[in-house]
């Protein structure tokens, strides 16, 4: 095929969609256009999903690095001394112990079980952005004392009838108000609600928070251990270096030492999996629909110019120019298609972004990255073009009379 | 220049075998402005598609320039119809989605000895020949009938073939229109003294040919000179 053969091909092609059937034109590019929406869309979503849990489990329960109990432990001991050789570390912004205790709020006639999560306020800015997050009131300083913050799900809303909530709460708390905490080992203790916050992820939003060293006048443990310590990477240190630098320090000897990835990968494993299962077959789904579409517009077109096709050859244009014409048709449709799904995905990420998925567990959004478009550009735009070109070579290869006589 | 010995096409319809040619032997000379005329049926179409290289005879041999064209294969034959044969077909066969300009260019555009000005230039030449230059940038469903005969036979002799075919290049036209066409192609001939080869059923049009060949059941049944017939 020479250049001159290919340019005659890329003329016909080209006119023959600017100057033939342009409705027929329009409905191909928006069919490719949101097949490509739709492959993109699903693993987008569940990517969204992932890195919206991700996020918040980073967030809220277990930042970069989770030291945890070793097993048979019930504690991470020594925290103090532990707390300041993390902190020393090449790579930390900052690790913090917490503590948690099942309580009874009791609040009028209210009751209900929550999680108390103990804190250093200060030092918990450093790992969790849960002081950003207060919709009334205000976060724990270090050293209160008696004072709760509150997840606006426990909070409740005094409008709404206990029977007809969705989620069993205190029935409309407010701050400044007084709730009793039972811990249930003998210890009772009124609180004020210095704050209210709403984070979106409902693990920490059905819990409270109070201050470390008001734990430790609950439980004397919360002293020197902790139930957890968490640790955040500074900016540029991954978490697999964090965790080899504090198992190289001999943090393992007092606690188990995981990633987020480690511990997501072992809580949502399943999920992700059937994630990728999903996806696998909402992306075969879209591509066989392009290809079918594709070869039978591609079919159409052919069939409904066979006798042209036989003028052509009978002038003498190559059989490889017809195919090539037919080709470079289904070239410019998947480009243009594929440039309209990616409009298209770019519009629902930035309408979702402001309008993400909100659930009581957590709050997604699409998650599109330039590598996800250009893998689905390409596997779509091989698509087409087999589908295309199929049709074409076929039909180029009809004798002439009988192209003719069609 | 054109020499068929023996030319036999067999079709085959159910059990029964149709001799749309049944053993033609000719010689069509360099110049030459051919009728070859007889009524449906007869094998006209036929021959004409066989001499331009459009189908494959069931034996006998076709030689144009002494070349042997039962010997070419596919790229070849497409080759030999781009540069050496034009066509001019009976419902004209231009392509819709070009302009006139296009569709002339169009067979210039594939041949490797022209460069683009020179394929600009020959198409413009042309198309000043048949007095379409104001239609050029239309489309053919723009133009009459006889407009777009006229484009057709433009294509046809865009790369200035040795020997033009065609194929009741009048039947869909007016006798006016008709004039005008067959008047072309006697300019044509005169003037680059193209080898014309035309099927016709017209009785009139016999007069613009030099020498016409009638078939009856594929064979030729006379052949002869304007005004003469001969076996």
């Amino acid at each position: 095929m020479g250049k001159k053969e290919l340019k005659v091909a890329f003329l016909l092609a080209l006119r023959s969609l600017q100057r033939g059937s342009r409705s027929s034109v329009i409905l191909t590019i928006l069919i490719i256009g949101m097949c490509f929406t739709n492959m993109i869309f699903l693993p987008s979503m569940f990517n969204g999903i992932g890195q919206s849990i991700t996020r918040q489990v980073v967030d809220y329960e277990v930042g970069n690095v989770l030291v945890s109990p070793k097993s048979g432990d019930k504690y991470v001991a020594d925290i103090h001394a532990t707390l300041d050789l993390i902190n020393g570390m090449p790579g930390v912004e900052r690790a913090t112990p917490h503590f948690t205790k099942g309580a009874t709020l009791k609040y009028r006639q209210r009751v209900l079980g929550v999680s108390v999560r103990a804190i250093s306020p200060n030092d918990e800015k450093f790992i969790s952005p849960l002081y950003t997050k207060m919709v009334a009131g205000s976060y724990l300083g270090d050293a209160d004392i008696g004072e709760v913050i509150i997840g606006r799900p426990v909070a409740g809303d005094a409008s709404i009838r206990q029977e007809d909530e969705f989620q069993a709460s205190l029935g409309g708390v407010r701050v400044g108000d007084s709730i009793t905490i039972d811990y249930g080992n003998g210890y009772v203790k009124d609180y004020r609600v210095k704050g209210i916050y709403f984070t979106g992820w409902s693990q920490a939003d059905s819990a409270v928070y109070v201050t470390y060293t008001d734990m430790a006048l609950v439980d004397p443990k919360a002293l020197d251990n902790a139930e957890s310590i968490t640790v955040k990477a500074k900016p540029g240190y991954s978490e697999k270096f964090i965790k080899n630098e504090l198992l190289a320090y001999g943090v393992g000897g007092s606690g188990k030492v995981q990633t987020t990835a480690d511990l997501l990968s072992k809580s949502m494993g399943r999920a992700l999996q059937s994630f990728a299962i999903i996806n696998m077959v909402s992306l075969v789904v879209s591509i066989i629909i392009t290809t079918v579409v594709l070869f039978i517009v591609i079919t159409i077109k052919t069939l409904s110019s066979r006798k042209q096709i036989g003028i052509l050859k009978a002038i003498g244009v190559d059989k490889e120019v017809i195919m090539h014409n037919y080709g470079f048709q289904v070239i410019i449709l998947g480009i243009l298609g594929i440039i309209l799904g990616i409009f298209l995905t770019l519009i629902l990420a930035a309408y979702m972004a402001v309008n993400p998925i909100v659930t009581p567990e957590w709050s997604a959004t699409l998650y599109v990255t330039p590598l996800d478009l250009f893998i689905n550009s390409v596997i779509l735009f091989i698509a087409a073009v087999v589908a295309g070109y199929v049709p074409a070579y076929q039909i180029s290869r009809e004798d002439i009379q009988t192209a003719m006589r069609s | 220049m054109i020499e068929i010995s023996e030319l036999r096409k067999t079709y085959r319809m159910g059990d029964v075998e149709v001799n749309a040619l049944d053993g033609i032997n000719l010689e069509i000379a360099k110049g030459e402005f051919l009728g070859i005329m007889g009524a449906s049926g007869s094998g006209k179409t036929t021959l004409l598609h066989m001499l331009g290289l459009l189908d494959e005879p069931t034996s006998g041999k076709i030689t144009i320039d002494d070349v042997d064209v039962g010997r070419l294969n596919d790229y070849e034959k497409t080759q030999f119809r781009l540069y050496k044969l034009g066509y001019v077909f009976q419902d004209y066969a231009l392509v819709p989605d070009l302009t006139v300009m296009e569709n002339v260019s169009l067979p210039a555009m594939l041949r490797l000895d022209r460069t683009d000005e020179q394929t600009q230039a020959g198409s413009f030449e042309v198309l000043q020949k048949i007095g379409l230059c104001d239609r050029r940038d239309h489309l053919p469903r723009e133009l009459s009938g006889g407009q777009q005969q006229r484009v057709s036979i433009a294509r046809a002799m865009v790369n200035k073939p040795d020997i033009l075919f065609a194929d009741e290049p009048c039947a869909n036209l007016d006798s006016e229109n008709s004039r005008l066409v067959l008047e072309l192609f006697k300019e044509i001939n005169e003037e680059f003294h193209q080898t014309i080869v035309m099927v016709s059923h017209e009785d009139w049009h016999k007069n613009y040919f030099h020498r016409i060949i009638k078939l009856k059941d594929g064979k030729i049944v006379s052949d002869g000179t304007n005004g003469s017939s001969a076996h």
